[in-house]
């Protein structure tokens, strides 16, 4: 293990490596793209053993890792925003067809009106496709998950695909400390590609054709069966990565609690902003306030007995850098379905870039504290909204 | 290594218990196809009849592995098994199968990548000329004043010529081919399957349903559509053109049969006016024009 000051991507680039991927098939989309760069520029270098195929979309980029991992090898792909929805299609496929895959979701705000920087919602449409779906919050983080997605994807109780969130920009181009583990440490946690079926002329057999009604219902509860297995083999992952691996981290458990043993109130977070609110948490608690951060690693599968034990009994703030539209922040309603008797406040703000920082965390929640319910939107900056004058702005 | 019809009976490659309508097109074409590829080869299939004709899962009755996959897919997922394939040291020819619509539609984009890359995969078009397994909708394949069920009056456009398409893009091999002519059909398929790199094959299927007629004439027709000048049969290896001895003929429009004797075997041109069957026969005719110039080698792609 060494210590670098490098990017998300370049972390998430690393980890590729050193999970010994044999194809990814790339297509450059804002703010992944470094990751495919950086693939591309050590394949030339004669550093990585993995194949590259520069495909023409992003649903090409998906059928092509598909297809290569169909064959019994370690694939994958990155992708964001508009990318990850035209690739939708194919998300879905890989995962009813239990095939082990990795990819990273650098996460963007999705158009119109174009917008580069960063929010949830692409990554938080993909809930319901049947992959794990887990979020970093540091570079460090990003690069972990990804090793250890390998492991859980490859575990026979698994055999489902994982995607990896990271918030765009915040933590795919901001360079920090990063503790970067040797091939070695690697390899004695990653074992060799497993997979239920593969394709193979030896073995005839037809993947993804007809089924009847009931035996494609008895597979889709297969998938939602391995999702809740899954929860274990991510544990465990986790503990042997510390052990193995990188020795610092969280990943014993599946999400992460901060200050909250005897808190009153609690923040739920997801992604890079979690450390801000950390932040803010702690300067709150020096002005009396008993307050804690609830940090959700996955989103899928959805870690209820961890929620409930964390939360449960105290009020709850969930914030949101994404939105389902007609409803509200889907962290939010997740939270608010696990936890039916406790009072929950959901706030959608941070999106398309909007800052928010530990101050402007500080702000919410002390808004939360005077009207503890409901669902708002919190804009930084008082009036930014109505300042808003685009033609296309529609009341 | 030729094969021969008992090749064909005997190597069990397309088993029995297919959910193929009589008379199918694109059965005879896996049987014939699968036969000629023999062992070490696996075939993605894209969205379509063939994805429904190998039966219920997870029984399968075609007897090599395939890879059932949506619409746009074929292509870059063949790509993908290609490489993995190459990474496990395997000899494996990742096979692509799709319609028209799959080819000229919706699948364009990832087709035409593909061929960019010069992908070691072979590509198929069963080319039945409209989406047959959504119950006859026109494609990009459709002839003019071919009425569909999205164009009850015959189409307005004409046929987009795919394998010029693909010619345009320099991938080693570019084939035309009838199930109308099984030998010919095979000896494409082995002589792609040995090449490095892209090759791409158009099968012309005739649909009994979608082109009405009788179930029974499916070879027929396949054959009438070559000898009309219809459907050309040619090779393009390497810059050179080659054209079947089925078809020479059509080189020279004096010797070149009128479109009309195979519009008149099937039902789906009787909305066909005079000026549509001028207009398809122009099509024709140009086709030949610029075939004939490859063929003399007065112009390459």
């Amino acid at each position: 293990m060494i210590e670098k000051v490098i990017s998300g991507n370049d972390a998430v680039a690393l980890a590729v490596k050193l999970s010994r991927v044999k194809v990814t098939g790339i297509y450059p989309i804002t703010p992944q793209t470094y990751i495919i760069e950086s693939l591309s520029e050590m394949k030339d270098k004669g550093e990585l053993e993995t194949e590259i195929i520069r495909v023409e979309s992003e649903h090409s980029a998906m059928a092509a890792t598909f297809g290569a991992a169909a064959s019994g090898v370690r694939a994958y792909t990155a992708t964001a925003s508009q990318g990850l929805l035209y690739m939708h299609e194919m998300v879905w496929w890989v995962a009813g067809s239990r095939i082990p895959v990795v990819m990273t979701v650098g996460t963007r705000a999705v158009g119109p009106p174009w917008n580069i920087w960063n929010e949830h919602t692409d990554f938080m449409s993909e809930r319901d496709s049947g992959w794990i779906m887990a979020f970093a919050s540091t570079p460090q983080e990003a690069m972990d998950l990804t090793i250890i997605a390998f492991r859980v994807t490859e575990d026979e109780r698994v055999f489902l695909p994982m995607m990896v969130g990271m918030d765009g920009f915040i933590l795919s181009h901001t360079k920090t400390r990063v503790y970067v583990p040797s091939q070695e440490e690697v390899d004695s946690f990653l074992p060799p590609r497993r997979q239920p079926y593969v394709l193979d002329p030896e073995d005839p057999l037809a993947m993804g054709n007809m089924f009847q009604p009931a035996d494609y219902m008895r597979l889709r509860e297969s998938i939602h069966r391995a999702q809740l297995a899954s929860k274990e083999v991510i544990v465990e992952a986790g503990k042997q990565y510390m052990k193995k691996v990188v020795p610092i981290g969280s990943y014993s458990t599946l999400n992460e609690s901060y200050r909250l043993e005897d808190a009153e109130y609690a923040v739920v977070t997801m992604g890079a902003w979690s450390l801000d609110a950390m932040q803010a948490v702690d300067e709150l608690r020096n002005e009396g306030l008993k307050v804690g951060v609830y940090r959700v690693r996955f989103i899928r599968p959805w870690p209820e007995e961890e929620v409930v034990k964390a939360l449960d009994g105290k009020r709850v703030l969930v914030l949101d850098r994404s939105v389902s539209f007609g409803r509200g922040g889907q962290l939010y309603t997740e939270v608010r379905a696990s936890l039916p008797n406790a009072e929950v406040k959901g706030v959608i703000t941070g999106l398309g870039g909007v800052s928010i920082g530990k101050n402007e965390i500080k702000t919410v929640i002390r808004k939360f504290v005077e009207r503890p319910e409901g669902v708002e939107w919190f804009y930084p900056k008082e009036g930014e909204k109505v300042e808003l004058r685009s033609p296309r702005y529609i009341k | 290594m030729s094969l021969g019809v008992r090749d064909i009976l005997n190597k069990h490659r397309l088993l029995s218990g297919t959910s193929a309508c009589p008379g199918c097109p694109e059965n005879i074409a896996m049987r014939l196809i699968s036969t000629a590829l023999g062992e070490n080869a696996v075939f993605v299939v894209v969205a379509g009849c063939s994805s429904v004709i190998q039966g219920m899962g997870p029984n399968s009755a075609y007897n090599y592995p395939v890879l059932n996959i949506a619409f746009a897919a074929g292509p870059a997922a063949a790509s993908g098994i290609a490489a993995a394939m190459r990474s496990r040291g395997k000899d494996v020819k990742a096979v692509v199968w799709a319609g028209d619509g799959g080819t000229a539609d919706i699948g364009m984009a990832s087709l035409s990548g593909a061929a960019e890359r010069n992908e070691d995969i072979l590509y198929i078009c069963v080319d039945n000329e409209a989406y047959m397994n959504t119950g006859g909708q026109r494609s990009g394949s459709t002839p003019i004043g071919a009425s569909t069920t999205t164009t009850p009056m015959g189409k307005r456009h004409n046929k987009k010529n795919i394998p010029f398409i693909m010619m345009a893009h320099h991938v080693p091999y570019v084939a035309t081919a009838s199930v109308g002519y099984p030998h010919d059909l095979m000896e494409k398929v082995k002589k792609a399957k040995a090449i490095r790199g892209f090759s791409y094959v158009q099968v012309l299927c005739p649909d009994p349903y979608g082109w009405m007629f009788d179930p029974s004439k499916t070879a027929e027709v396949a054959k009438l559509a070559v000898q009309t000048c219809y459907w050309p049969l040619f090779e393009y290896e390497n810059g050179r053109l080659r054209i079947a001895d089925e078809c020479l003929h059509c080189l020279d429009k004096r010797t070149r049969k009128p479109v009309k004797e195979f519009l008149k075997v099937q039902g789906r041109f009787k909305h066909a006016d005079e000026e549509k069957v001028r207009e398809l026969q122009e099509y024709i005719d140009e086709m030949w024009d610029r075939l004939k110039l490859l063929y003399e080698e007065k112009l390459k792609f």
